[in-house]
């Protein structure tokens, strides 16, 4: 991030002849002699012409095409924003909207708890923690898509481990059809996102606590702080960042759900299962109706890109007076160490 | 590494025990269901289907895998899945190298411009712009494509891609291509002979991520394929599952599953470093 935006500085605001002249004199001196700027603008060509034309093409063509009644075969109109009129009066997409709004409340915060006990689990180098850390992450390496056809067989009533499991627990009588009801799949598929996407979220915190220095924690147990309390005023505090990082990753991941979902329900029974990427792939390659997925596709971005605004400002509202004297206090331990 | 010294002193019994008790259970939870899954692939379908007794259910076979190999589609399906899925490790590995290579050597003054324009691409979605994205493929003649395939995840993959090899390059003293410039290399012998070495593990990174996230990729293919000849491993399962190659085989999927899963577990594993590289690089962190 801060790498990032201090080369961007100079180049924003001013003219190219500065920015060579900040960048390191060997550099400058090199600039056009051994780098010429053509063989530069030709090496990231490719790149920004696949980007171009498979990313912001689409884009533009979708805010586009969702003014029409773009069908697949034939000609079309401009019909302004009655697809946008009708998405958001569509009783089905409004559902779905609202059903990725709950499947995204209910997993986001289980992944984001069990990461961080994941993290505190294996964060300290322990007799086998290289190999929990690998097995804890590999579910989310082998994906949510092949993960689900193995829930296929064993969400199965009678055979299927799931079923077996909780009869042998004396939970169940063994013989729940899983996939056939709404809330029951929902709960299937969210234990299994939970456990196959905190995996990530555990890597991500526990590579940020390995970023704070372990005289931090010395000076807190010096001034006899619990475990709970070096946990809740050093720890937490100055993951922010990671926490909010691997927060937007989840929950935008849930925003676009969408295999788990196909391969396991097939957005049913009725539209019962149906999340809003369902919706808008029915209504673009089942129903042919290219101009309102579009709609429902330029209101996803819009929604998507407001979650992810709302998360930055909930966090930066939380730095204010309340956690001052936490980080106040962690950067005078912070002091004390240099 | 620094929390080895958290504390010098000793571990308390009761942190040892309950760190071992996370353990246990961490396995039983985490790597016991993936075993299992595996197990299920060497059970014979009417096994997997049947509520579970002692007398068969231990009863393993290889007949899933051998289906594999003579059902024709599902053969095809693992081809074209490794087909596309190296092809856009190694085309996404080329042109970061590439591109990385320019935003970090050279100057040029839209050089900022068009970075930013390449991380920007990786906050949209492709979810979201599938419509448009299928209209575009199709009017060139890319749908029903392995190589329209590829063409959409190199893309899916370069913004991170990129952005691994633009922190390789600059990492790179500057000295280093200096000597390369004096025994006159231009620039793709400088790439190939001089630079190499140096820039092999971001490639490793780049070309990881880019073949993890094209073997088992589901929604893509699913729009962009309908031509069953050209299903990948996931769009084949589907199929199985939906029991379009006639009874529905529940061993046949079992098998195609694992199938799937190996090579991310194999690839994983070996390659851990980079994979942590990459996560590391802060091209997450946008």
């Amino acid at each position: 991030m801060t790498t990032l935006s201090t080369r961007q500085e100079p180049a924003v605001g001013a003219s190219g002849r500065q920015t060579r002249s900040s960048a390191p004199r060997s550099r400058a001196r090199t600039g056009s002699l051994t780098h010429p700027r053509g063989i530069g603008i030709a090496l990231v060509l490719p790149a920004v012409a696949f980007v171009t034309v498979f990313v912001l093409a689409p884009l533009v063509v979708a805010v586009y095409i969702s003014l029409t009644d773009f069908p697949l075969i034939g000609s079309y109109h401009f019909i302004g924003i009655a697809n946008y009129v009708s998405a958001l009066t569509d009783p089905e997409f409004l559902h779905s909207l609202l059903y990725t709004l709950i499947y995204t409340a209910i997993v986001t915060a289980p992944i984001l708890v069990l990461g961080y006990v994941l993290a505190v689990l294996v964060r300290r180098r322990r007799r086998a923690t290289a190999l929990l850390r690998t097995i804890l992450f590999i579910p989310y390496v082998v994906g949510l898509t092949t993960l689900s056809f193995f829930l296929v067989l064993e969400a199965q009533p009678g055979s299927g481990a799931v079923n077996i499991v909780l009869r042998a627990l004396h939970l169940t009588n063994g013989q729940t059809a899983w996939l056939v009801s709404g809330p029951l799949a929902t709960g299937l598929i969210c234990t299994l996102v939970v456990w196959a996407a905190s995996g990530l979220t555990m890597v991500l915190v526990m590579s940020g606590m390995q970023g704070i220095p372990a005289e931090v924690y010395e000076s807190a147990a010096m001034d006899g702080a619990s475990w709970w309390q070096a946990e809740r005023r050093i720890t937490v505090p100055l993951l922010r960042r990671t926490i909010l990082l691997s927060l937007i990753i989840s929950v935008i991941g849930s925003f676009l759900a969408f295999n788990q979902f196909f391969i396991l329900t097939q957005g049913g029974p009725g539209i019962a299962t149906t999340t809003t990427v369902l919706h808008i792939y029915n209504t673009a390659f089942v129903q042919l109706q290219l101009g309102a997925a579009s709609a429902e596709s330029v209101l996803l971005i819009i929604v998507i890109a407001i979650i992810t605004a709302v998360q930055f400002w909930l966090l930066r509202e939380s730095d204010g007076t309340g956690t001052r004297e936490r980080t106040t206090r962690s950067e005078a331990a912070k002091g004390a160490q240099a | 590494m620094t929390t080895i010294t958290v504390s010098g002193r000793e571990e308390s019994r009761g942190k040892i025990a309950l760190y071992v008790a996370g353990l246990v259970l961490s396995v039983i939870v985490f790597a016991v269901p993936l075993l299992f899954a595996l197990f299920r692939a060497f059970q014979p379908a009417t096994v997997i289907q049947s509520a579970p007794s002692i007398s068969t259910f231990f009863h393993l076979t290889l007949q899933n895998f051998a289906h594999l190999g003579t059902e024709a589609h599902l053969g095809a399906s693992i081809l074209n899945s490794a087909i596309v899925a190296v092809t856009t490790a190694v085309l996404t590995a080329v042109l970061s190298t590439l591109a990385g290579y320019g935003f970090a050597r050279f100057r040029f003054r839209i050089s900022n411009w068009l970075f930013a324009l390449i991380i920007v691409t990786m906050m949209v979605p492709f979810q979201a712009i599938l419509t448009p994205l299928y209209l575009q493929l199709n009017s060139m003649h890319l749908t029903n494509s392995r190589l329209g395939l590829v063409l959409f995840y190199t893309t899916v993959n370069l913004p991170f891609g990129v952005f691994v090899m633009r922190n390789a390059f600059e990492s790179i003293p500057a000295e280093l291509e200096d000597s390369g410039f004096v025994d006159g290399a231009g620039t793709l012998r400088m790439l190939v002979s001089v630079l190499r070495p140096l820039i092999l593990p971001g490639i490793a990174t780049a070309a990881l991520y880019a073949f993890l996230a094209s073997w088992t990729e589901f929604l893509g293919a699913l729009t962009f394929l309908t031509n069953a000849k050209l299903y990948t491993l996931p769009l084949a399962l589907v199929n199985v599952q939906q029991g379009a190659y006639g009874q529905i085989d529940f061993g046949l999927l079992a098998a195609g599953a694992v199938v799937a899963m190996i090579p991310c577990i194999v690839l994983y594993v070996a390659l851990q470093r980079y994979y942590v590289a990459g996560l590391a690089s802060g091209a997450v962190k946008g």
